[in-house]
C-alpha cells in the first residue's frame, strides 16, 4: 500500500500564545482507505482538516503528502492532491450544477484562462459518476440537500486527486440521502481507489463502512489528542463512547448474512458526569 | 453557439449606441454629415462639412459618448467583479470606498486649487486608491483578508470619507467652490474631451482587460475562502488582482465623471437575469450593458432639458423603474 498522507506530531493553535486546539497528533492514510475522525463539537476536527488542506499552518509537527512535506508545496498545488467537500456549500449565486463542477478544475487552469474542452469533459464525467448528469443545467441553489452534497462530491472528483477531505458531509441530510452519500463514498473508494478523510458526528458511519467491507480506520479526537485509533471493532465500544461523548451506549449485533453481523451503537442516555 | 451569438451582440450593442448617440443633442445633424465627418477624421482626409458640424461630432459628442461608454462599462464590470468576490449581490463598485475617496479628493482639489481639472483628476484618483488601500489594511487579519472584514473595512473608510466630504463642503466658499463640489458629486460627462479619455483611459482599460482576463477565477473566488483555497486558488494573489483591476477601473471612471451611483449595482444584476451568473459571460455582459446604459442615460440628460441634468440623478430615475420591470419579467431569475 502507498501512504498518501502522513501526519507527524501535529500541534496547532490559532495564535502563538493561545491554548492548543490539538497537539502531538499522528496518523497515516493509505491509498484506498477511509479515515474517520470522530469527536464532540469543538474538539478540533475541523481545525485538523483545515491544516491538512493547507488553510492553516501547524505550529508543531509536519504533514507529508505522498512523502513530500506540505511546506514545500506552492499555494494551489495541494489542491492537485487533496480535494475538499464542505459540510454544506453556503452559496449565494445560483450557478448551474455544471458550472459548479467545472470549478473543480481550478487547480489545473491558468489564472487568466477558463476551463478547456478537456476540463469540461472531466467535469461531465465526474457528474456522471455521482449519477446527476440530468441536473447539469439546473441552478445549484434549487437542489435538495442530498443532491447538492453529491454535486460537491462531483466537484471534488473533477479535481482528480488521490484523496478527498470531507467535513461532516451528511450532517444536514435526511435519512435516505445520508445513506446515498455514504453509498457514493463506498462506491468511489472501491472503484476509483480514492482515499477519504472524513470528519463525522456519527460513530455508526464507521460501522457502515466496515459493514461494506471497506478498510475504515477511525480516530477518536478528545482533549487535544486521539483517545483511540483503529478499526471500528477495536475502538468503537461502550467505554470509549462514554469517555468521548459522555453518552451511555449499547453495542448491538444482528445477524446479516451467513458470515457477518451488522453492528450498531445505540445511545441509551447521557452519562451522569461528563468526562 | 448560443454563447457566440451573445458575445457578438455584446460587442455590437455598444458600437450601435456610440454611433447613434452622435445624432443626439440640441443641434440636429443628418446621417450623411455624421458619417462624412467620422470618415474624413478617421481617414485623415479633408473635410467638406461645416466647421460647426465637425466640432460637434468629433470634438464634443464623440469623446463624450466614448467616455460615457467607458465609464458605464467600468462601473458595471467592477460592480459585477466585487459582487462575485464578496459573494454578495448587494455590493456595488463603491464597496471599498472608491467613490467616497474620489469624492473627497475632488472636493479637496476644488478648494485647494480652485477647480483645476488636472488637480481634480489627480486628487480624485489618488484618494480613490488610498481609500481602497485603507479598506484592505483594515480588513487584514491573521495575514489573510476575509471578505466580511474587507466589506467592514470598506464601510468604515466610506463613512470617514463621507464625513470628510461634508467637512470640505462646510469650509468651502459657498459661492464658487461649494456648487462645484456638489455638482461634481452628482456626476457629469458634460465637459468630456479627448484629453479626459487620454488621462483616465489608461487605468480604465487596464482594469477592464484585467477583469475580463481573470473572470473565471471570480467564479471560484465566490465559493468562499475555504473552498476557493481547497480548489487550488492562491487567495492572496487572486483576490488582490481582482481588487486592483476593479479599483483601477472604478477610480479611472469616477475621477473624470464624478460619482455616478447605481450603475455598478443594477447593471450586473440585470445581466445576471439576462445571461446567468457565470462570470465568464457576466463580466463581459456587464461591461457591454453598462456602456450602453450610461451612453443612453447621458443622451437622455442632453435632450430632456436645455440645461444638463447631472448623471447621478438620471441613472437612478431611469434605472430603477427599468430594474423593477425586469425583476417582474424574470421573476428574479433563479434568485429568491
Amino acid at each position: 500500500m502507498t501512504t498518501l498522507l502522513n501526519v507527524e506530531g501535529a500541534g496547532f493553535s490559532y495564535s502563538k500564545e493561545g491554548t492548543a486546539i490539538f497537539q502531538d497528533i499522528g496518523f497515516t492514510v493509505e491509498k484506498g482507505q477511509v479515515f474517520c475522525l470522530l469527536g464532540p463539537n469543538g474538539c478540533g476536527k475541523t481545525s485538523l482538516l483545515d491544516c491538512i488542506l493547507g488553510l492553516y499552518k501547524l505550529n508543531r509537527g509536519s504533514i507529508y503528502i505522498q512523502g513530500r512535506n506540505m511546506k514545500s508545496f506552492k499555494p494551489g498545488q495541494i489542491a492537485q492532491y487533496i480535494a475538499y467537500v464542505p459540510q454544506r456549500h453556503e452559496g449565494s449565486f445560483p450557478y448551474t450544477v455544471m458550472e459548479m463542477v467545472q470549478m473543480g478544475r481550478a487547480a489545473y487552469t491558468d489564472r487568466f484562462s477558463s476551463p478547456s474542452a478537456e476540463d469540461k469533459k472531466i467535469a461531465r464525467e465526474a457528474l456522471e459518476l455521482v449519477g446527476l448528469s440530468h441536473l447539469r443545467h439546473r441552478p445549484f441553489t434549487q437542489l435538495s440537500g442530498g443532491e447538492s452534497q453529491l454535486v460537491m462530491i462531483a466537484r471534488a472528483l473533477a479535481q482528480k486527486t488521490p484523496m478527498i477531505v470531507m467535513d461532516e458531509p451528511t450532517s444536514h441530510l435526511d435519512f435516505r440521502h445520508e445513506i446515498v452519500v455514504l453509498e457514493t463514498i463506498v462506491h468511489l473508494v472501491k472503484n476509483s481507489g480514492v482515499s477519504i478523510v472524513m470528519a463525522t458526528h456519527f460513530p455508526n458511519h464507521v460501522f457502515y463502512f466496515d459493514n461494506q467491507e471497506l478498510p475504515a480506520v477511525c480516530a477518536l479526537m478528545h482533549m487535544q489528542g486521539f483517545l483511540a485509533m483503529g478499526r471500528a471493532g477495536e475502538v468503537l465500544n461502550e467505554q470509549n463512547m462514554r469517555k468521548l461523548y459522555g453518552v451511555n451506549t449499547r453495542l448491538i449485533k444482528v445477524p446479516w448474512d451467513q458470515e457477518r453481523d451488522l453492528r450498531h451503537l445505540v445511545p441509551v442516555n447521557t452519562a451522569a458526569t461528563e468526562v | 453557439m448560443k454563447r457566440k451569438a451573445i458575445y457578438i451582440l455584446l460587442v455590437l450593442a455598444p458600437l450601435f449606441c456610440i454611433f447613434s448617440s452622435l445624432f443626439v443633442g440640441r443641434y440636429a445633424l443628418s446621417f450623411d454629415t455624421v458619417t462624412n465627418v467620422l470618415w474624413c477624421k478617421l481617414a485623415g482626409a479633408f473635410c467638406y462639412e461645416a466647421a460647426t458640424a465637425q466640432t460637434l461630432v468629433w470634438d464634443i459628442r464623440l469623446p463624450r459618448v466614448l467616455l460615457g461608454g467607458l465609464v458605464g462599462g467600468c462601473l458595471a464590470i467592477s460592480g459585477a467583479a466585487f459582487q462575485g468576490l464578496f459573494r454578495n449581490p448587494l455590493v456595488s463598485s463603491g464597496i471599498l470606498g472608491v467613490s467616497s475617496g474620489a469624492g473627497f479628493g475632488a472636493a479637496l482639489a476644488i478648494i485647494l486649487f480652485h477647480g483645476s481639472t488636472i488637480a481634480i483628476y489627480t486628487f480624485a484618483f489618488g484618494f480613490a486608491l488610498l481609500a481602497v488601500l485603507a479598506s484592505y489594511m483594515i480588513g487584514r487579519v491573521y495575514s489573510t483578508t476575509p471578505s466580511i472584514m474587507l466589506v467592514l473595512g470598506g464601510t468604515i473608510v466610506s463613512s470617514v470619507f463621507a464625513a470628510l466630504i461634508s467637512f470640505a463642503k462646510y469650509v468651502a466658499d459657498p459661492y464658487q467652490e461649494l456648487p462645484s463640489i456638489v455638482f461634481w458629486l452628482m456626476g457629469s460627462l458634460a465637459t468630456a474631451s479627448f484629453t479626459d479619455l487620454a488621462i483616465a483611459g489608461g487605468p480604465m482599460i487596464i482594469g477592464i482587460v484585467g477583469l475580463i482576463g481573470i473572470k473565471w477565477r471570480i467564479n471560484v473566488l465566490s465559493m468562499g475562502d475555504r473552498e476557493a483555497h481547497a480548489l487550488g486558488i492562491n487567495l492572496f494573489v487572486d483576490k488582490g488582482l481582482v481588487i486592483i483591476f476593479a479599483t483601477l477601473a472604478t477610480a479611472g471612471a469616477v475621477c473624470v465623471s464624478g460619482i455616478i451611483g447605481w450603475v455598478g449595482l443594477i447593471i450586473p444584476h440585470i445581466c445576471r437575469m439576462l445571461v446567468g451568473n457565470d462570470n465568464r459571460v457576466l463580466i463581459p455582459a456587464s461591461l457591454s450593458l453598462g456602456a450602453c446604459f450610461l451612453i443612453m442615460v447621458d443622451d437622455a440628460g442632453r435632450i430632456i432639458t436645455g440645461g444638463e441634468i447631472p448623471l447621478g440623478i438620471l441613472t437612478a430615475l431611469i434605472g430603477a423603474p427599468f430594474f423593477v420591470w425586469l425583476l417582474k419579467q424574470t421573476k428574479g431569475g433563479g434568485w429568491s
